[in-house]
């Protein structure tokens, strides 16, 4: 008996409803949609419902909206100082939103919305014209100050000003790309993984040898959790560092 | 008891430690100065001590590097699509965006370990 197993067919979107066509495009609510709005939901219950009763002895809820609000607050002033406190919404949001999706990922059988590279680029994408807006209506022309790196010989600056550009540019890119990644690669090593436990069961006296590859599902799956949390703090730690750059440009 | 005795010989007592005492604070208040650059430059250094395995590093370096050939080849490739200079806005952007990769590595390895403190010095 011959299994064959598709490692990313996990990730295919499938359209719920439809809404219409454009041109040949589909559009249709499909269930990464479904995920964010349960993301949503799930952040909403955390933050507003766990946090309605105000006592000053917090519940559990309470208590774990508290620990998440304070972790990202602490964060976001290590890296911009008292002046970011204008961008916490911001922060917080983006946090909540990729850590519990990252989370939901994590349930079997479940969808990993932020495996998708267009979800991570948009939320990248907001954060970069944030900083960009921002910086441009807080500093004027002086924003791009921060092109032009200090105490460097003209003649260098020819060089180094586009370079600085393109890092500039790259960053929304490194910034979903590496969130995108990490989702993408541990979903399909854990399902290999996983698979390969099925085919050693399959292979007759080959058979001996299948608890090795499910420890090591085990252990990918725990460093996943890991990883999925990790990768929610480095986006908003990089979010708070990119904003910085508005608050504070030239260097 | 001979120290007891230099001290206690000391007939204006209270004014020596008094300045011993804000000499000492000074100190420490300089000691804490030097700290504080180290602080404010840690968050540009995030990246790198958050990858707390070596392969959550690999990955932070190589999209790095990788993001940054993909924004010049993209930056080339828009360029050229409006100047109309087809092939040398890709290539010499691609080779910048190579370039701009390397940095980006570099930046976020702490390998430049000049950067960040030349701009701490300058924004006081």
């Amino acid at each position: 008996m011959a299994v064959t197993i598709d490692p990313i067919e996990q990730f295919e979107l499938k359209p719920l409803v439809s809404l219409g066509h454009i041109g040949h495009q589909q559009l249709a609510f499909t269930q990464s949609a479904l995920y964010m709005f349960a993301a949503v939901g799930v952040i909403a219950l955390i933050t507003i419902v766990a946090t309605s009763s105000r006592s000053i002895v917090p519940g559990r809820m309470q208590s774990l909206a508290e620990i998440f609000y304070e972790f990202i607050a602490d964060t976001l002033h290590q890296a911009t100082g008292d002046g970011g406190k204008r961008f916490m919404p911001l922060v917080f949001s983006l946090f909540m939103f990729v850590l519990i999706l990252n989370l939901f990922g994590m349930i079997p059988y479940s969808f990993a919305v932020t495996s998708h590279l267009i979800v991570t680029f948009g939320l990248a994408a907001l954060v970069i014209s944030t900083v960009v807006i921002f910086g441009v209506m807080k500093h004027g022309t002086h924003f791009f100050g921060l092109f032009v790196p200090s105490g460097v010989p003209k003649p260098l600056l020819a060089i180094l000003v586009p370079i600085e550009i393109i890092s500039f540019i790259s960053r929304p890119i490194s910034l979903s790309v590496r969130l995108f990644a990490n989702m993408l690669a541990g979903h399909i090593a854990m399902k290999i993984f996983a698979f390969f436990v099925v085919q050693l069961l399959l292979a007759g006296a080959w058979s001996v040898l299948s608890p090795l590859p499910l420890f090591l599902t085990i252990a990918l799956t725990a460093l996943e959790f890991l990883v999925a949390a990790l990768q929610a703090y480095v986006f908003a730690t990089l979010t708070a560092i990119y904003l910085n750059d508005a608050l504070h440009p030239g260097h | 008891m001979n120290g007891d005795d230099a001290r206690g010989g000391n007939g204006t007592e209270g004014t020596p430690t008094d300045s011993e005492l804000s000499a000492r604070l000074r100190r420490l208040e300089t000691q804490i100065e030097r700290k504080r650059p180290q602080a404010a430059a840690d968050p540009s250094t995030r990246p790198r001590t958050n990858g707390s395995s070596a392969l959550g590093q690999a990955m932070t370096l190589s999209t790095e590097f990788v993001a940054g050939v993909i924004a010049g080849g993209i930056l080339g490739w828009i360029v050229d699509h409006v100047f109309g200079t087809k092939p040398w806005g890709l290539i010499v952007l691609l080779m910048l965006g190579f370039v701009a990769g390397v940095y980006n590595v570099m930046r976020v390895s702490g390998f430049s370990g000049a950067r960040p403190e030349r701009r701490d010095r300058q924004e006081p």
